[in-house]
């Protein structure tokens, strides 16, 4: 134990650092395609507007959908934007340029440097501009979304945060497990977009799927969950045992994801030179 | 002297697939598809010292560049076994990782939008590396190889003479006990391979560090190593000194003429081997040693309008190994 500890606090530390210097590394070099990124902000702001105008319409004929009020619903699709962000800051667009890594054989670097092949891939495409529009609409979205609930409190606050980790924890598990057929199969773009696509489906609240429908969507694929969960918390419309459930699934998606991950490598054939 | 790399009957079989062209191919591999193998390395075993500038040649899918990815643990060996610095590759332990370095030349491993300096900076962190310890290198490499005026620029502006510089400084900076290299003259002009030989050649003189460099040009290799692991088809064809090699095997040059004017006489076999003859242009392969003379004689006697004389192509030599002998050691 005495020994553990350090160690794992000199692997949090230097992580940590590793992550500022990959950061700002990345940002230099989106710095570059400055109009792009402008273009992106811009974008994404217009499209996170879309869905909100389409849920209006809705809402304008219902008072709720699946027990969700518009202002529910708000903080739903600011969530996803929030969520969307983190991961684009950490390993999202990573893992979109993986295929591309294993065709061409450039991933060789990443086997070979001291550093976790996982990691090194995430923190060597780390996106800020990605997805930046979505989550400043994000957190607008569930700033407005909160002030307009009946009754909120900061301990609420402090379980959504905590609940948006652990459904960043869960799509990256997810996506480790996924992106791990790709040692096997080349090509991985396709994957990635049935992975977008169950991204767009977690903008609808859980509770729309019923039955078997619910089953696969909260835990065969947990995509369903990964937002509703933190925006059902801060409404304090979840009970402690769902809540206890989604960090069950955090943590096995996580270490499921890891171990396969960590399995499939082996299988990396390098492209022939 | 120790031993840097120990290699014992390492085998590699790359497992793949076989499919039908088209649509309808790749839709029936989905369901049924055939197994392939292909042996790259057959049981390989040699050993190198530390401080040792060793060439690995070979043609292409030779064996060479399985068996640096096996020794820098992107590839699982098959069967065999292999050291380095007292390291299974293949388990990439960073203790292991930090005293190695692999660059491929092939591949880029500098961020390429940005100046070379600032995947320096990024190497200093992975690696680890003490402040002043990379103060020292960084100073000693800008000087070694010559590039104080070009790591602020993007890599992407540099040309490849320059960029392969940049690569090597890069893969330097943790002053790794064993380099791998992977081709690091391919697709440069004359002069710059020249340069890139003589920086590996000092920086190994200087620092004894264990190479390990592939290559397919014979040029590389003997500029470079006194010691020379020939491969072809996944075994070692011949281990040992550079000049035994180029000796016994690499023993005539190929002189290549044009005519000014249509030459018909039958007696161009006194000047060399005639290897090929079409319309104005000859191809000979004459003695080494009495090159000069050859040239000269040609020169003067016959209605020429352009000479080269170049290198016989390791393909050639390999060949020419394969005809005299069967594998052999030192």
């Amino acid at each position: 134990m005495r020994q553990w500890v350090p160690e794992f606090y000199r692997t949090i530390r230097r992580y940590l650092k590793l992550y500022r210097v990959f950061l700002s590394q990345n940002l230099k070099e989106d710095m570059i395609y400055r109009s792009n990124f402008i273009t992106l902000v811009v974008m994404d702001i217009g499209f996170v507007s879309i869905s909100v105008i389409l849920f209006k319409i809705i809402y304008s004929h219902v008072n709720t959908i699946a027990g969700w009020t518009f202002h529910q619903s708000v903080i739903l699709i600011g969530s996803v934007g929030i969520i969307r962000e983190m991961a684009y800051l950490t390993f999202r667009r990573g893992f979109l340029e993986l295929g591309s890594h294993i065709r061409t054989g450039t991933f060789d670097i990443f086997m070979v440097r001291p550093i976790a092949p996982n990691i090194h891939l995430a923190f060597r495409h780390i996106s800020l501009s990605e997805s930046l529009g979505e989550s400043i609409m994000g957190i607008i979205l569930v700033g407005y979304g909160i002030s307009h609930l009946d009754q909120w409190s900061w301990i609420n606050v402090f379980l959504y945060i905590l609940f948006l980790l652990n459904s960043l924890m869960i799509y990256y598990g997810f996506s480790l497990l996924i992106n791990s057929v790709v040692f096997w199969v080349i090509k991985t773009q396709e994957l990635n977009t049935i992975l977008y696509f169950f991204m767009e489906t977690s903008r609808y609240p859980g509770d729309v799927f019923r039955g078997i429908g619910k089953v696969i969507f909260t835990f065969i694929i947990p995509i369903g969950i990964i937002a509703t969960v933190p925006a059902s918390i801060l409404i304090g419309r979840i009970g402690w045992h769902f809540a206890m459930i989604s960090l069950i699934i955090g943590i096995s998606f996580l270490t499921a994801g890891l171990l396969v991950w960590k399995k499939s490598i082996e299988h990396y054939s390098s492209a022939s030179g | 002297m120790p031993f840097s790399i120990q290699v014992k009957k390492l085998s590699k079989t790359y497992e793949y697939f076989k499919k039908a062209p088209g649509l309808a191919g790749s839709l029936k591999s989905l369901f049924w598809r055939e197994k392939l193998y292909n042996e790259a390395l057959k049981g390989i075993s040699f050993e190198i010292e530390e401080g040792e500038l060793v060439g690995f040649l070979g043609p292409n899918g030779a064996g060479k560049t399985t068996t640096l990815k096996i020794l820098s643990g992107i590839l699982y060996p098959t069967s065999g076994d292999a050291v380095v610095l007292g390291h299974a590759p293949w388990r990439r332990e960073p203790a292991y990782q930090k005293q190695f370095s692999i660059v491929m030349g092939q591949k880029n491993q500098l961020w390429w939008d940005l100046p070379a300096q600032e995947s320096f900076i990024l190497n200093r962190e992975i690696y680890e590396i003490d402040p002043g310890t990379y103060q020292h290198n960084l100073g000693e490499l800008l000087e070694l190889f010559d590039i104080k005026e070009i790591i602020d620029v993007p890599v992407r502006k540099l040309s490849m003479g320059q960029r392969m510089k940049c690569e090597l400084a890069a893969a330097l900076l943790h002053s790794p006990k064993v380099l791998f290299l992977d081709e690091p003259t391919i697709g440069l002009d004359i002069i710059s391979q020249e340069k890139i030989r003589d920086y590996i050649r000092e920086y190994n003189t200087i620092k004894k560090t264990t190479v390990l460099l592939t290559s397919h040009y014979m040029r590389d290799i003997e500029r470079l190593c006194r010691r020379v692991i020939v491969i072809n088809n996944g075994t070692i064809v011949y281990d040992g000194s550079v000049d035994d090699l180029m000796h016994s095997y690499a023993d005539h040059k190929v002189i290549r003429l044009t005519f000014s004017h249509e030459y018909k006489e039958d007696n161009l076999g006194k000047y060399g081997e005639v290897v090929e003859r079409s319309g104005l242009t000859v191809v000979l392969k004459a003695s080494k040693k009495d090159i000069a003379r050859s040239t000269a004689t040609i020169l003067s006697e016959l209605p020429v309008e352009d000479l080269s004389v170049e290198e016989v192509e390791i393909e050639e030599v390999i060949r020419k190994i394969f005809n005299t002998l069967t594998p052999l050691k030192k």
